[in-house]
């Protein structure tokens, strides 16, 4: 599954930039935990992640809840060209919107599957993948695939 | 809606007392175009448009500038201004990606008004094509995406229009061909504006059978890159007629801005990207005024096929869901329902943030717009859009004074 072990050759493609106030995020999908940001005082999640809550509460007071791992494809783009020069002569792979099921959208890729199988409404379920030591990607493949 | 928008009354006291005008457009060559800087064409585009003003440089004590992909500077008008020997008594660049050149008459409008200058010259232009370095490129494709939850998914700028497209298509029920519709129409159009890079026909076909690049959206479906300048100036009736300009005068009726999200990550549904755009036009045209009635074309941000349809929607021209139909059927030509980008766009004539989008729509007021002439052409809407369908901003233009 992992990109890093299975190719053996050094990662290339983007690494996220990190912020001081995500690192539990990162943190937990190192230990192959998919956790969310939400607030104390509204009970509301969100995604990305900030250091004070995006809504009318700014609060500073978040915490971090393990999420089902269960989300819905809200829409997908098979890309056929990647943003920087390691995606050359790779296949075309799914970046996709989902909707999780706390009700926050993220971001990901949806692995595991041909990507003429992916379906908006589509079940999907949180694999890890560890493309190098120190970062791993929170991805979704079809549900009990 | 309506009853919601803050202080349009104010705008529309504003506008109709200041009469504010754009009194002088210019435009570059465009396409590839090498061995110039993008000062050059800033320069160029700058002189065309004083000259067809038929003012002095002297006369411009306002500078609204935007932004470049090639040189980077923090303070791009104050660059430009040393480079052009000029010495504005008001100046700033305006950042707001797609949204930028049609709030650059808003913003040279309320300098003015607010007694800061009596002539702007509002100016973009860039190398992009020629200039653009391999990494200038993979940070404008990264730009529009989050550097930490998006990006790592490789993530590219059209991939994120496809998002919203493949989404849009699902809601809908409709085909891959009412996008590429929006593409052929543009094309049409850019085949009887001279200076546009892309002229050859376009056919359904050609742009479904393109290469894909971010599925569902294929090369056709994407704006084109390039290099030019284009520029515009903006007074009021009353000091252009002192200065002498001999040009028809297009008047500011009305403007606004709407804003849904940043990132794609942080978009609840269609609808907040529609709210936006709707909020953005429903703004200027009720200081205008008007109604979608009234609007004889419109010049919409066209970077991606896909923005045509949601802007076209969120404005009220074509009910929601009913732009890809009407870009099908044509009614997006010149002489049709509602003509659409007169000179091509972002897809066939040139990539330069919507600067010809302005410049077209002062030109078809004035009657000059040749073969693409607009029978009776006496309002135009004006709507821009920065990051993926995030920011947006609109004006109204009109042939004569607002009333």
């Amino acid at each position: 599954m992992s990109e890093a072990t299975a190719g053996k050759t050094k990662y290339e493609k983007p690494l996220p930039e990190f912020r001081p106030e995500t690192k539990p995020y990162w943190e937990a999908s190192k230990r192959h935990e998919f956790i969310l940001p939400k607030s104390k005082t509204t009970g509301e999640f969100f995604f990305y992640p900030r250091a004070l809550s995006p809504g009318d509460d700014m609060t500073h007071d978040i915490e971090w809840v393990k999420a089902s791992g269960k989300a819905k494809v809200w829409t997908f783009a098979i890309h056929h060209m990647g943003p920087t020069p390691a995606y050359k002569n790779e296949p075309a792979y799914v970046v996709a919107l989902v909707e999780t099921a706390e009700g926050t959208k993220m971001m990901t890729n949806i692995v595991g599957c041909d990507p003429k199988e992916v379906k908006i409404g589509m079940d999907v379920e949180v694999v890890f993948d560890d493309v190098t030591p120190e970062v791993t990607l929170v991805k979704f493949k079809p549900m009990g695939k | 809606m309506a009853t919601s928008i803050p202080r349009v009354e104010d705008t529309r006291n504003a506008l109709k007392k200041h009469k504010i005008v754009i009194a002088g457009v210019g435009e570059t060559e465009q396409g590839k175009v090498p061995n110039k800087s993008s000062f050059q064409f800033l320069s160029e585009a700058s002189k065309l448009a004083i000259q067809d003003a038929g003012i002095q440089k002297t006369d411009v004590d306002g500078l609204v500038t935007a932004f470049s992909l090639v040189e980077h500077t923090f303070m791009h008008c104050t660059t430009f201004a040393d480079y052009f020997g000029m010495r504005p008594r008001y100046f700033s660049s305006i950042a707001i990606g797609g949204a930028t050149a049609i709030w650059m008459a808003a913003e040279a409008a309320m300098a003015i008004i607010s007694g800061q200058a009596d002539v702007v010259l509002c100016v973009r232009g860039d190398n992009t094509l020629s200039g653009i370095s391999s990494s200038g490129m993979v940070a404008l494709i990264r730009e529009m995406c989050h550097a930490e939850f998006e990006f790592p998914y490789g993530l590219t700028t059209p991939g994120g229009y496809a998002l919203a497209a493949q989404r849009y298509l699902y809601e809908y029920g409709l085909k891959r061909e009412h996008l590429a519709a929006v593409a052929v129409t543009m094309r049409k159009h850019a085949g009887m504006k001279e200076n546009a890079m892309n002229r050859e026909p376009l056919a359904i076909e050609d742009v479904i059978k393109s290469r894909v690049i971010a599925d569902p959206l294929t090369k056709y479906d994407c704006s084109i890159i390039s290099d030019g300048g284009a520029a515009f100036i903006v007074t009021t009736e009353e000091k252009a007629k002192q200065l002498g300009v001999k040009k028809p005068l297009a008047y500011l009726w009305g403007m606004g801005q709407g804003y849904s999200h940043q990132y794609l990550t942080t978009l609840k549904d269609l609808n907040q990207i529609y709210t936006a755009v709707e909020t953005s036009g429903q703004k200027a045209m009720k200081t205008a005024g008007i109604t979608t009635k009234d609007v004889d074309m419109a010049f919409l941000y066209d970077c991606f096929t896909i923005t045509v349809l949601l802007e076209i929607e969120g404005l009220g021209l074509v009910p929601k869901g009913e732009g890809g139909p009407f870009a099908l059927e044509g009614r997006m030509e010149i002489g049709k329902d509602m003509p659409v980008n007169t000179h091509g766009g972002l897809l066939s004539q040139a990539h330069l943030g919507g600067m010809h989008h302005v410049v077209e729509a002062t030109l078809q007021l004035r009657g000059e717009a040749g073969p693409r002439q607009v029978k009776d052409a006496e309002v135009a809407l004006v709507h821009g859009n920065g990051g993926i369908v995030s920011a947006h901003s609109t004006i109204v233009l009109g042939q004569q004074p607002l009333s």
